[in-house]
């Protein structure tokens, strides 16, 4: 279990590490990824592995959901996904499986893999295509990268100006002056909230909102003094509601010593989901309406 | 020095005194200290003393203070100073249990968290069994060697067993073993009265058997010779054990070294004799644990460490220390 | 004071101790000889109940399995062979341990225990060490902690597996000397392993003569220790080698 600590730590350290720059060309069929690696392709790719649920919604959000032949386990929207076949991500990657499927490309993160993963991958005569997006215009990127690996590049195009308009096209914006506070894992398993460098920070900039967790980089367990102590105007809660007991917001309107805290008294608690509001995908944009609408009212 | 006449075993008043003292002004301090500073005239008002800082810390004191006690039980029981929770497999034992429990969905109606403490105090029960009558079956001395090597053995194939359940059951367990097995940081007063009831009865049992411990931890031929009923009262302790070790787990989750390396410290200072050990354990382990967890709470703020990051930097660095005095004090 | 009928220990599919019956009377000193693997010490185990055993063990007429352990230990005391110790007790922690059967209430530890820890550690000579530490003892003083524990115990029969191994000359007529007197009281009887035939010939009332888990001879010392027998079962000209030895002491 504190496996899991650790591999948290090292995602924020990723984050810190943040990205390759380079704007990735458009042209022909060799494309540069976000580890700034070429690969050239002799045609737009047929037969993707994509292995974070991010990459694979960005496929069917570009409508090649179809190139999919292979999917890393956690990969669940939309639902049509859930028939492509199934392989092994994260650090128990299996490459036989992947091989196996005959891909082209296969997309991955940066911390989804090792160099021997790579190599072998690259043996067998299959690219390996890093999409990393660690903020907005990274997702962006990414949008263009996977649009140009399969020869959708206008789609893509038009997918991140939607995207671009939804973001900014807000009636009313903050001042920066009232707070919001994400949590990322509820009390009883000790308070993660998810700090600047993240998607929720970003979005909660873009309405106007100060993360009262920007001093923290990442996702991180903090005190629970510390969350009353700052008292933030709003509460968002990530905690997935599994039908039994209090739901999230119940729960958390009814801590003990929460109970004068401003967003507690106002009632602005909020439980978002989980996927849309943490993955580097187009529905960052349903996350980010739907914190606005519970923020400003629809 | 009190124990010269030959008729008292056990700590003096006085130790006990000071015992009781320093271990309140440890409270205090950690009540008084935390990641967000009160001043000193709110402390009886401010909301984050009451409902948080203070049944915390009153979770970590009683937590520290059943695993020091379940661990210098152990040691003599088995007598072998490795033995403690964690060493043995109990608390992965007991972790199992409650992974099951929520897998299962065992609750008992209207206590939402007895279902997971039941279980798990049941799993760390029958993983002391099994342990120990495995290692019974290869080994009847019961060697140092033989205990720790299945105790290990068996709490790897505890956590294999947990990964496994993970795997195959829903997106909730996932969630739920992701942030550790629990954790002291959202402690409420039912956690603490739950945990001092536990404390209150389980330490009642064990220190009336200080005789027997003492009598186990010089050996169990020896025990027997003397008129110990040797199984019977290896039952009883076991149960005990098991049910505070499942109890801690199930609150604040798996914490290591606090039950391993408090009896031996104090064992260095004030002997084996286990009229003192256990009380002393009870109480040093309290205030060890109160003090790891304040550093955990205040050393990275406004972030927070797990505690058992602390408990084994401190522990190890205080074991080494008191293990080289005590052995330049025996040379000298 | 003790009845053995058809005594029988079995370990794996090899039998240790075949049959062995006898008897233990009042002021009584049983010697069990015989040489290694006769099965003197499984014998005693079985009676401090150690290890599982068929057949009867009746201790004044009752079978030993119906005492309470505590009630067992109030009558039997037994003195096991090699102790291994573990943790730092003091000398009269363990000596002290030895009143565990006779402590009465929750906190007593009354006058009359502390007497006969006192007494126990005089006779066996440990006063002086008391508060030190069982790591820090020789193997003759750990023999005596533990003697001295059996005699804190305060029994009627006195089991003992080699108690004077390690032990220095003087301490094994102390011992020795020790146990005799102790056996002279009314209602004590003592049974003991030894290696030491002198030993055996010069404090045994009577012996019990064991070879491969099965019963040479039973009775009166001087019968059961005879040439022919010792012969017989060490397959070597027991008495001459002894007369040899001690023909060199003389001056």
């Amino acid at each position: 279990m504190k496996k899991n600590i650790i591999i948290v730590l090292l995602l924020c350290a990723l984050l810190l590490c943040g990205c390759g720059k380079n704007e990735p060309a458009q042209s022909g069929y060799t494309v540069t990824d976000m580890t700034d690696r070429v690969i050239s392709l002799d045609a737009p790719a047929t037969r993707i592995v994509a292995l974070s649920a991010s990459d694979c919604e960005i496929l069917f959000a570009l409508g090649a959901g179809d190139t999919l032949v292979g999917r890393g386990e956690y990969c669940d929207y939309p639902e049509a996904v859930e028939s492509v076949p199934s392989v092994q991500s994260g650090y128990e990657t299996n490459l036989e499986q992947i091989i196996g499927l005959e891909p082209q490309v296969v997309i991955m993160t940066k911390m989804g893999q090792t160099v021997e993963q790579v190599e072998a991958l690259s043996n067998a005569g299959i690219a390996v295509v890093v999409s990393d997006a660690q903020d907005i215009d990274g997702v962006y990127r990414s949008i263009a990268l996977i649009g140009s690996l399969v020869g959708k590049s206008a789609q893509a195009d038009a997918l991140c100006k939607s995207m671009k308009s939804s973001f900014e096209n807000i009636d009313s914006k903050g001042d920066g002056t009232e707070t919001i506070y994400f949590e990322v894992s509820p009390l009883e398993y000790g308070l993660w909230t998810a700090g600047s460098g993240t998607f929720m920070d970003e979005l909660a900039s873009l309405m106007g909102l100060k993360n009262a967790f920007s001093d923290v980089v990442g996702w991180a367990e903090i005190s629970q003094e510390q969350v009353i102590a700052r008292n933030p105007d709003y509460i968002v809660t990530i905690a997935m509601y599994y039908g039994e007991g209090a739901t999230p917001v119940d729960e958390i309107m009814a801590r003990a010593g929460w109970q004068d805290m401003t967003a507690i008294k106002n009632g602005k608690v909020f439980n978002a989901d989980s996927n849309e509001i943490s993955r580097p995908s187009p529905r960052l944009v349903n996350a980010f309406e739907s914190l606005y609408e519970f923020v400003y009212g629809a | 020095m009190e124990h010269k006449g030959g008729k008292k075993e056990g700590l003096s008043v006085l130790t006990y005194i000071a015992l009781s003292v320093f271990t309140l002004v440890t409270m205090l301090l950690c009540v008084c200290l935390g990641s967000v500073s009160v001043p000193p005239d709110e402390l009886l008002s401010s909301s984050i003393i009451l409902n948080v800082r203070l049944p915390r810390v009153l979770c970590v004191a009683l937590s520290g203070a059943s695993l020091s006690l379940c661990g210098a039980a152990m040691q003599g029981l088995l007598k072998n100073p490795l033995a403690d929770g964690s060493t043995l497999g109990v608390s992965s034992g007991a972790s199992l249990g409650a992974v099951l429990a929520i897998t299962l969905s065992i609750s008992i109606p209207s206590l939402p968290f007895a279902g997971t403490m039941v279980m798990a105090v049941l799993f760390a029960f029958l993983s002391l069994i099994i342990i120990l009558s495995l290692a019974y079956k290869l080994d009847c001395s019961l060697a140092t060697n033989t205990i720790i090597l299945i105790g290990i053995i068996f709490s790897m194939f505890a956590s294999s067993m947990i990964s496994l359940m993970m795997y195959f059951s829903s997106d909730r367990l996932r969630d739920i073993t992701r942030w550790t097995m629990g954790t002291l940081s959202g402690s409420s007063y039912t956690n603490a009265l739950v945990l001092l009831v536990t404390l209150a009865l389980c330490a009642a049992v064990i220190l009336s058997r200080a005789s027997e411990l003492n009598a186990f931890a010089i050996g169990e031929d020896n025990a027997r010779h003397i008129g110990v009923n040797v199984r019977r009262e290896r039952l009883i302790i076991l149960i005990a054990v098991s049910v505070l070790i499942g109890v801690c787990v199930s609150v604040g989750g798996t914490i290591a070294f606090v039950g391993l390396v408090i009896p031996h410290m104090v064992r260095l200072i004030l002997g084996p004799n286990h009229k003192k050990l256990l009380a002393a354990s009870m109480y040093c382990g309290a205030c060890f644990l109160m003090l790891a967890d304040l550093v955990a709470r205040v050393i990275v703020s406004p972030l927070e460490l797990p505690v058992g990051v602390v408990t084994s930097l401190i522990g190890a660095v205080v074991f080494v220390f008191i293990f080289f005095r005590s052995v330049r004090s025996r040379h000298a | 004071m003790l009845e053995v009928r058809n005594l029988t220990v079995r370990y794996g599919s090899s039998t240790i101790v075949n049959d062995v019956s006898f008897d233990v009377a009042r002021g009584e000193w049983l010697m069990l000889v015989g040489p290694n693997g006769a099965g003197k010490s499984t014998i005693v185990n079985a009676i401090s109940k150690g290890i599982p055993y068929t057949g009867t063990v009746l201790f004044e007429g009752k079978d030993i399995s119906v005492y309470k352990p505590i009630e067992l230990a109030r009558r039997i005391g037994v003195l096991a062979q090699g102790q291994r110790v573990g943790y730092s007790f003091t000398v009269g922690e363990v000596v002290r341990l030895g009143r565990y059967a006779h402590k009465k209430g929750f906190f007593s530890s009354g006058c009359d225990d502390d007497t006969s820890v006192r007494r126990a550690l005089e006779i066996t000579g440990l006063t002086e060490i008391e508060n030190q530490s069982l790591l820090t003892l020789s193997g003759g003083e750990l023999q005596r902690t533990f003697l001295a524990q059996v005699f804190a115990q305060n029994p009627q029969l006195l089991i003992l597996d080699e108690p004077t191994n390690h032990l220095d000359l003087v301490y094994q007529k102390q011992v020795f000397e020790l146990i005799c007197n102790w056996v002279k009281e009314p209602n004590r009887a003592v049974i003991s392993v030894v290696h030491d035939l002198d030993l055996a010939k010069c404090y045994g009332s009577q012996s019990l003569l064991l070879d491969r888990g099965r019963i040479v001879d039973l009775g009166k010392t001087e019968a059961v220790l005879s040439q022919d027998n010792l012969k017989k079962v060490y397959s070597m000209d027991v008495y001459g080698w002894m007369r040899e030895r001690l023909a060199r002491w003389s001056d």
